[in-house]
């Protein structure tokens, strides 16, 4: 036996690694099975699943690529949130030195912006190879409806936190974006004035959007994703095969 | 204060008519002596279902959990990459005196921005997008036509109708992304060298 195949064994063999890990590594279906069962985070999945489902081209992994993409942006914006706080006169130069003074800041802000595009471009795929699949119809019709729900809190996230870099362009894309809200018949002026916090965008507007940012969006959409990946298990798995 | 157990009472285990035993109560073992804890309640033909052998399952470890480890990997390098070597924009320090000379809504409602030219206001900014949400979410109860019919050569008009508003949809967030400048104004893009008016 050579060193590194004793290490290995003393390691697997220890009071430490048996109290983690109840079982050997999964080499036959059983102990796969209960791979899957006894682990909090995989058993989100059945022990067999559909062969069909488990194939690229059916699913392209766009739901989980979309929850992925929430989990990247969930560890970089908690990363981020350590340097940054929601002030008009604090925001955009904390993004500087985030920029420039911050260790990865830089990194971190490039990979939260390109994920946060990212998984609103594949929540809308998702969407599009559900409805071609017909998997909305029934027993799915209301995972759909939690679908649409996900799909309005991922671009309610994305809007909110484009306002936060308080740049020119984050200013004029929300002004013209609650604009466009402001519009609703009889509710304008009061709608503008919850959405905004005032006639214009200013401080009561960052400060606004950055806690539904940071704490309501992320809380809703964690919620109705708990529903719509129970929901998948309790109506059967994946649809199809087509 | 002295705890006393009651002693639990006995269980009394009434037979069934023989006459009346089917095919699965034979199987069955008597509630009361049973092994096991009630879990659920599943239909009899969900119990038939289960003993015929599925034959169209793969474990999850490892047929799934690799392809979604592959896609996750895949993902944070294509993630990195970018993050790397493309830098998020930030402009000039918010200024409300300031207007800049293009101004465009984020890309996913650049759409509804370009409405905004054609349309009042509160058709283009609260209708439209209410009707999309709300007549998304009513999809599943308004198609109810073939509800076993999945592939799209089966559902054309479904499909149709989808691609339909799909391309519409596409159309208009391209014009708003690509073929629209300062003021608003129609532009062709890089044409007289001053590139994309758009910003990601
Ligand atoms: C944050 C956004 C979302 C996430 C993270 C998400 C995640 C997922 C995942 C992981 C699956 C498993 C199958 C697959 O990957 O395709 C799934 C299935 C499904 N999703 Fe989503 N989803 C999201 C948004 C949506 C939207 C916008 C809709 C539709 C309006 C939708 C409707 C459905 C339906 C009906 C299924 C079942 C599909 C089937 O059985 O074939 N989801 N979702």
């Amino acid at each position: 036996m050579s060193f590194l195949e004793r290490v290995d064994q003393s390691i697997r063999r220890s009071v430490v690694w048996r109290s983690l890990f109840r079982q050997p590594y999964p080499n036959d279906e059983r102990s796969r099975a209960y791979a899957v069962m006894n682990n909090v985070f995989l058993h989100i999945h059945p022990v067999r699943v559909r062969q069909h489902a488990v194939k690229f081209a059916y699913t392209f992994c766009l739901g989980g690529l979309s929850f992925f993409l929430f989990l990247v942006l969930t560890v970089t914006g908690v990363y981020l949130m350590f340097f940054y706080v929601p002030s008009a006169t604090q925001a955009y130069s904390n993004i500087l030195s985030i920029q420039s003074e911050v260790a990865f800041g830089l990194l971190t802000r490039n990979i939260h912006r390109w994920a946060a595009h990212l998984m609103v471009f594949f929540v809308f795929l998702h969407m599009m190879r559900v409805f071609y699949h017909g998997a909305y119809k029934p027993p799915r019709e209301f995972n759909w409806v939690v679908g649409v729900v996900l799909l309005f809190v991922t671009l309610m996230l994305s809007f909110t936190g484009y306002l936060l870099p308080w740049d020119q362009i984050a200013y004029w894309a929300i002004t013209i974006g609650t604009n466009m809200g402001g519009y609703a018949p009889l509710l304008n002026t009061p709608t503008k004035l919850i959405l905004l916090g005032g006639l214009e965008v200013g401080q009561n507007t960052l400060l606004r959007f950055y806690v539904l940012h940071i704490m309501f969006f992320p809380l809703v959409a964690a919620i109705f994703l708990a529903v719509h990946f129970w929901r998948i298990r309790k109506d059967g798995g994946i649809s199809g095969p087509l | 204060m002295t705890d006393v157990k009651t002693p639990p009472e006995p269980r009394t285990v009434v037979p069934v008519d023989p006459a009346r035993r089917t095919e699965i109560d034979k199987q069955r073992v008597p509630m009361s002596a049973r092994p096991y804890r009630l879990l659920a309640l599943v239909k009899q033909d969900a119990v038939v279902r289960v003993q015929k052998e599925p034959d169209d399952t793969v474990m999850t470890w490892p047929h799934l959990l690799s392809i979604e480890f592959l896609a996750g990997a895949l993902m944070s390098i294509f993630l990195l990459m970018m993050g790397l070597f493309v830098n998020a924009p930030l402009e000039a320090l918010a200024n409300s005196n300031v207007t800049p000379a293009v101004a465009k809504a984020p890309w996913y409602f650049l759409g509804l921005q370009e409405l905004l030219s054609y349309f009042h206001p509160t058709v283009a900014g609260v209708m439209v997008p209410t009707f999309v949400l709300v007549g998304a979410a009513l999809i599943p109860y308004v198609d109810r036509g073939n509800l076993a019919a999945t592939r799209p050569s089966q559902r054309k008009t479904a499909v149709v109708l989808f691609s339909m508003f799909c391309a519409l949809g596409l159309i208009v967030t391209f014009v708003g992304i690509f073929f629209r400048g300062p003021g608003y104004a129609f532009v062709i893009p890089y044409l007289n060298t001053d590139g994309l008016h758009f910003s990601l």
